[in-house]
């Protein structure tokens, strides 16, 4: 097949042109002053969109295992803020879209480094020992950060407010767009290869060390350009911000979507963010509640491992058990909820707020439990997978009628 | 004997550096504990339970909670503890966080042993937040607790002197006390006339001025005195707890060296499959492996809290979990001696940053030393690097 250049070039500067109007439009939709929150949660969605789909670059494509993610989101968000109070605050104050697109440079350029610094040395150990490598870096920097007069110390940094939906959204898709297209590509396969297995694909030619740090200090420059971005739409730094929950916020949201999914990632991305963020506003309840809660869910657990061990029937039936499983998980709750309430010991009210993070360690918990692979597993996406889900459903109305 | 007060280097006090290192050293033997739990289940699982710093904090609770139901809580009745309520307190500690051990490898980590590692992994970050996170909404709303020091009825200390105070200081010192008592005496006497402390009149405002003076002048003198000996104060009840914690390890090394348990658990951790096969039940020694690891977790929580008096909260097990974590790396995990050499190495290395006046960097230095080690000696000190065969 010949190469085209001109649909080569063509399809690409439309994509672009598309995902540049897209932005656009949207932070049009955004503007006003009745729509600050909606702004700000947008704003958000597509930083978390960042972290997550270049931690997934790490973490899933790569297969190297870190959790310190907000160590690099930190170093970018400082640099961001730190430049634009003191540097820049002239061009900061005057032109502040070219500054903001600046600052996510320079947010990326250092937490790159820093990602190049701490990769070089640290990708030369595997598995848990990364991990906890990279934890450690996540706790060092905070606590740096913490004890730093110039940065602020505990109370953290204040800098200019600038808020731009569009190139928060454009960094989300631009992330998204370099992880896909190599993935796509012969420098991609290299990268799957290290996941799948190290001493093979070092035997096969692929330069270890070189694969390694690219994807961490490619994850690590996106990680830093969301921060600089996030440290504007918030116009304040401090380091509860980018503590180890965080870090681990991220992971869940790889995790939970799929290790190596692109698309999963950026959906749980969206979806884990906005959990925590709704459940801040959340009643006091009596203790009894989340303890039903509880209990039901361990009900469908067990009834829902039952099921992946020991059943096998037609996609329908198991379909029909699974669903089946998680109403008997629901009404237990329910009911279990209801009754525990009643005991006196147990109603003692406790600030529904609380349980964002109890809900993350339970996705992480049950999701390991029923499906490790995460939701989306490996796959991605595709116009294919619609036609074939179609193609597919089409045959077995006709049977059923 | 050396001259402590002359090397005075870099604005280092060195008459306080022997107090600090026994104190570093009392400390490491609490991480000790803790790092032989990790230590014990990477051995036979080759996993890392990030839980187990969970596992200690709800140790320090079972301990809070013994104290609280024998008297000695808000409120309580009880004047003074025995060694019967310590003894209590222990046992209660290590119960309650044994059952946590046992539950958290039952149900979490073994249905998902056949994963890849990773999944494990995910399961140990995803429990740790669970307990932490979980406590917070159920313990006591999360709040800061502390066991009474009413309970340690061995409160008095041990108190040696290596190298007394300066005689010269001292007698300077001593030579002050009539100057003071002259000026005490005469404020006193003013005293009489004036309406109160705060409200002076000229001649009392003079007389007090010249007390003060005099107050302060021998009190510097006593301080360069006491700065110029070097004490060692050893609390009784932390002597206690190094008893227990070496009678505690006398026990485990009998414990993995001489019985039938133990002989399963060394061969488990020498090869997973082979063990099998010769006939041990993987299950029960791996059970056995996580609660014997947190029965110590309990143990060292409850001294942790009660004899180095450290706050309760659902968050209080992360810092001590970390640096046995990395107590363990540095002596080589795996090993249990090594857990041991590297868990006082750990106390001592966080008491000399508190000395040399980093204090706020004292949690970082943990991962100062574990990044250390896993890049210069990944094995650890007394481990041995394993190349990789295919």
């Amino acid at each position: 097949m010949q190469f085209n250049f001109g649909k080569w070039f063509g399809t690409r500067a439309i994509s672009v042109l598309i995902a540049v109007v897209f932005c656009f439009l949207l932070d049009r939709f955004m503007q006003g002053t009745d729509k600050s929150y909606g702004r700000f949660l947008m704003s958000l969605a597509g930083i978390y969109v960042t972290l997550a789909v270049s931690l997934n670059l790490i973490n899933g494509i790569t297969g190297q295992f870190s959790i310190g993610h907000a160590a690099f989101y930190q170093i970018g968000a400082y640099t961001g803020a730190v430049l634009a109070a003191n540097k820049f605050s002239g061009l900061a104050a005057s032109k502040p879209l070219l500054w903001l697109l600046l600052s996510a440079f320079f947010g990326a350029v250092s937490a790159g480094l820093a990602g190049l610094i701490v990769g070089i040395p640290s990708l030369r150990l595997k598995g848990d020992y990364l991990a906890v490598v990279t934890l450690g870096i996540g706790e060092i920097v905070t606590i740096i950060a913490k004890n730093q007069k110039s940065l602020g110390e505990a109370y953290g940094l204040s800098t200019a407010k600038i808020e731009s939906v569009f190139l928060i959204s454009l960094l989300a898709i631009t992330c998204i767009a370099v992880c896909r297209n190599l993935l796509k590509s012969a420098h991609g396969l290299a990268f799957l290869a290290v996941r799948e297995d190290e001493v093979a694909s070092a035997a096969m030619g692929v330069n270890l060390t070189r694969i390694k740090v690219t994807a961490f200090v490619l994850g690590s420059a996106f990680a830093g350009a969301a921060g600089a971005l996030y440290a504007h739409t918030k116009a304040f730094v401090s380091p509860p911000d980018f503590s180890r929950d965080v870090s681990f916020l991220i992971l869940t949201m790889v995790v939970l979507g799929g290790t190596g999914s692109i698309t999963g990632t950026t959906i749980a991305a969206v979806v884990l963010f906005l959990i925590p963020e709704k459940m801040r506003d959340l009643p006091y309840v009596q203790m009894g509640t989340p303890l039903g809660v509880a209990i039901g869910i361990i009900v469908a657990v067990v009834l829902l491992r039952k099921i992946q061990e020991g059943f096998h029937g037609t996609g329908g039936q198991r379909l029909a058990r699974n669903l089946g499983s998680v109403g008997v998980g629901a009404v237990v709750a329910f009911v279990m909820a209801k009754l525990l309430v009643m005991i006196p010991a147990f109603q003692s009210q406790i600030n529904g707020a609380l349980f964002r993070m109890p809900v993350l360690a339970v996705t992480l918990v049950v999701l390991m439990l029923l499906r490790p692979q995460g939701i989306f597993g490996h796959h991605e996406f595709s116009w294919s997978w619609v036609q074939k889900l179609l193609g597919k459903k089409a045959p077995e109305t006709e049977v059923a009628a | 004997m050396l001259d402590l007060v002359s090397l005075n280097v870099a604005g280092l006090d060195f008459t306080t550096l022997p107090q600090q290192l026994v104190n570093g050293f009392l400390l490491g033997a609490i991480y000790a504990l803790v790092a032989l739990g990790y230590t014990m289940v990477y051995g036979v699982l080759k996993l890392i339970n990030f839980a187990h710093g969970e596992v200690f904090m709800l140790g320090s609770y079972g301990a809070l909670f013994a104290s609280w139901m024998m008297g000695f809580g808000p409120g309580g009745s009880a004047a003074a503890g025995s060694w019967v309520t310590l003894l209590l307190m222990l046992l209660m500690a290590m119960l309650v966080s044994g059952t946590a051990g046992f539950i958290i490898e039952r149900f979490a980590y073994r249905p998902i042993r056949n994963h890849p590692r990773i999944a494990s992994l995910i399961t140990a970050i995803g429990l740790s937040l669970l307990l932490q996170y979980g406590g917070q909404a159920f313990l006591l709303e999360g709040k800061k607790q502390a066991i009474t020091s009413k309970v340690n009825p061995f409160s008095d200390d041990f108190v040696f002197t290596p190298k007394k105070a300066d005689p010269a200081l001292l007698a300077q010192a001593s030579a002050l006390e009539p100057e003071v008592d002259a000026a005490q005496k005469a404020f006193d006497e003013q005293m009489k006339f004036e309406k109160s402390k705060f409200e002076l009149s000229p001649k009392g405002d003079e007389l007090n001025k010249v007390l003060a003076a005099a107050i302060s002048k021998r009190d510097k003198l006593q301080n360069e005195a006491a700065t110029s000996a070097v004490t060692i104060r050893l609390p009784k009840g932390k002597l206690i707890m190094l008893t227990t914690t070496i009678l505690l390890m006398i026990g485990l090394w009998y414990l993995v060296m001489k019985t039938r348990m133990g002989r399963a658990m060394r061969a488990v951790s020498v090869d997973f499959n082979a063990s099998s096969l010769m006939g041990i039940n993987l299950n029960t020694v791996i059970s056995f492996t996580f609660i014997l690891g947190s029965v110590l977790a309990g143990a060292g929580a409850m001294m942790y809290s009660t004899f180095q008096s450290a706050p309760i909260d659902p968050f209080s097990g992360t810092a001590p979990g970390v640096k046995a974590f990395v107590a363990a790396v540095l002596g080589g995990i795996g090993n249990i001696p090594g857990a041991v050499v590297g868990a006082l190495l750990m106390g001592v290395a966080e008491n000399l940053v508190t000395w040399a006046g980093y204090s706020s960097y004292r949690d970082a230095i943990a991962f100062v030393i574990l990044i250390a080690v896993l890049l210069f000696r990944p094995g650890g000190l007394l481990g041995s690097n394993k190349v990789e065969k295919v």
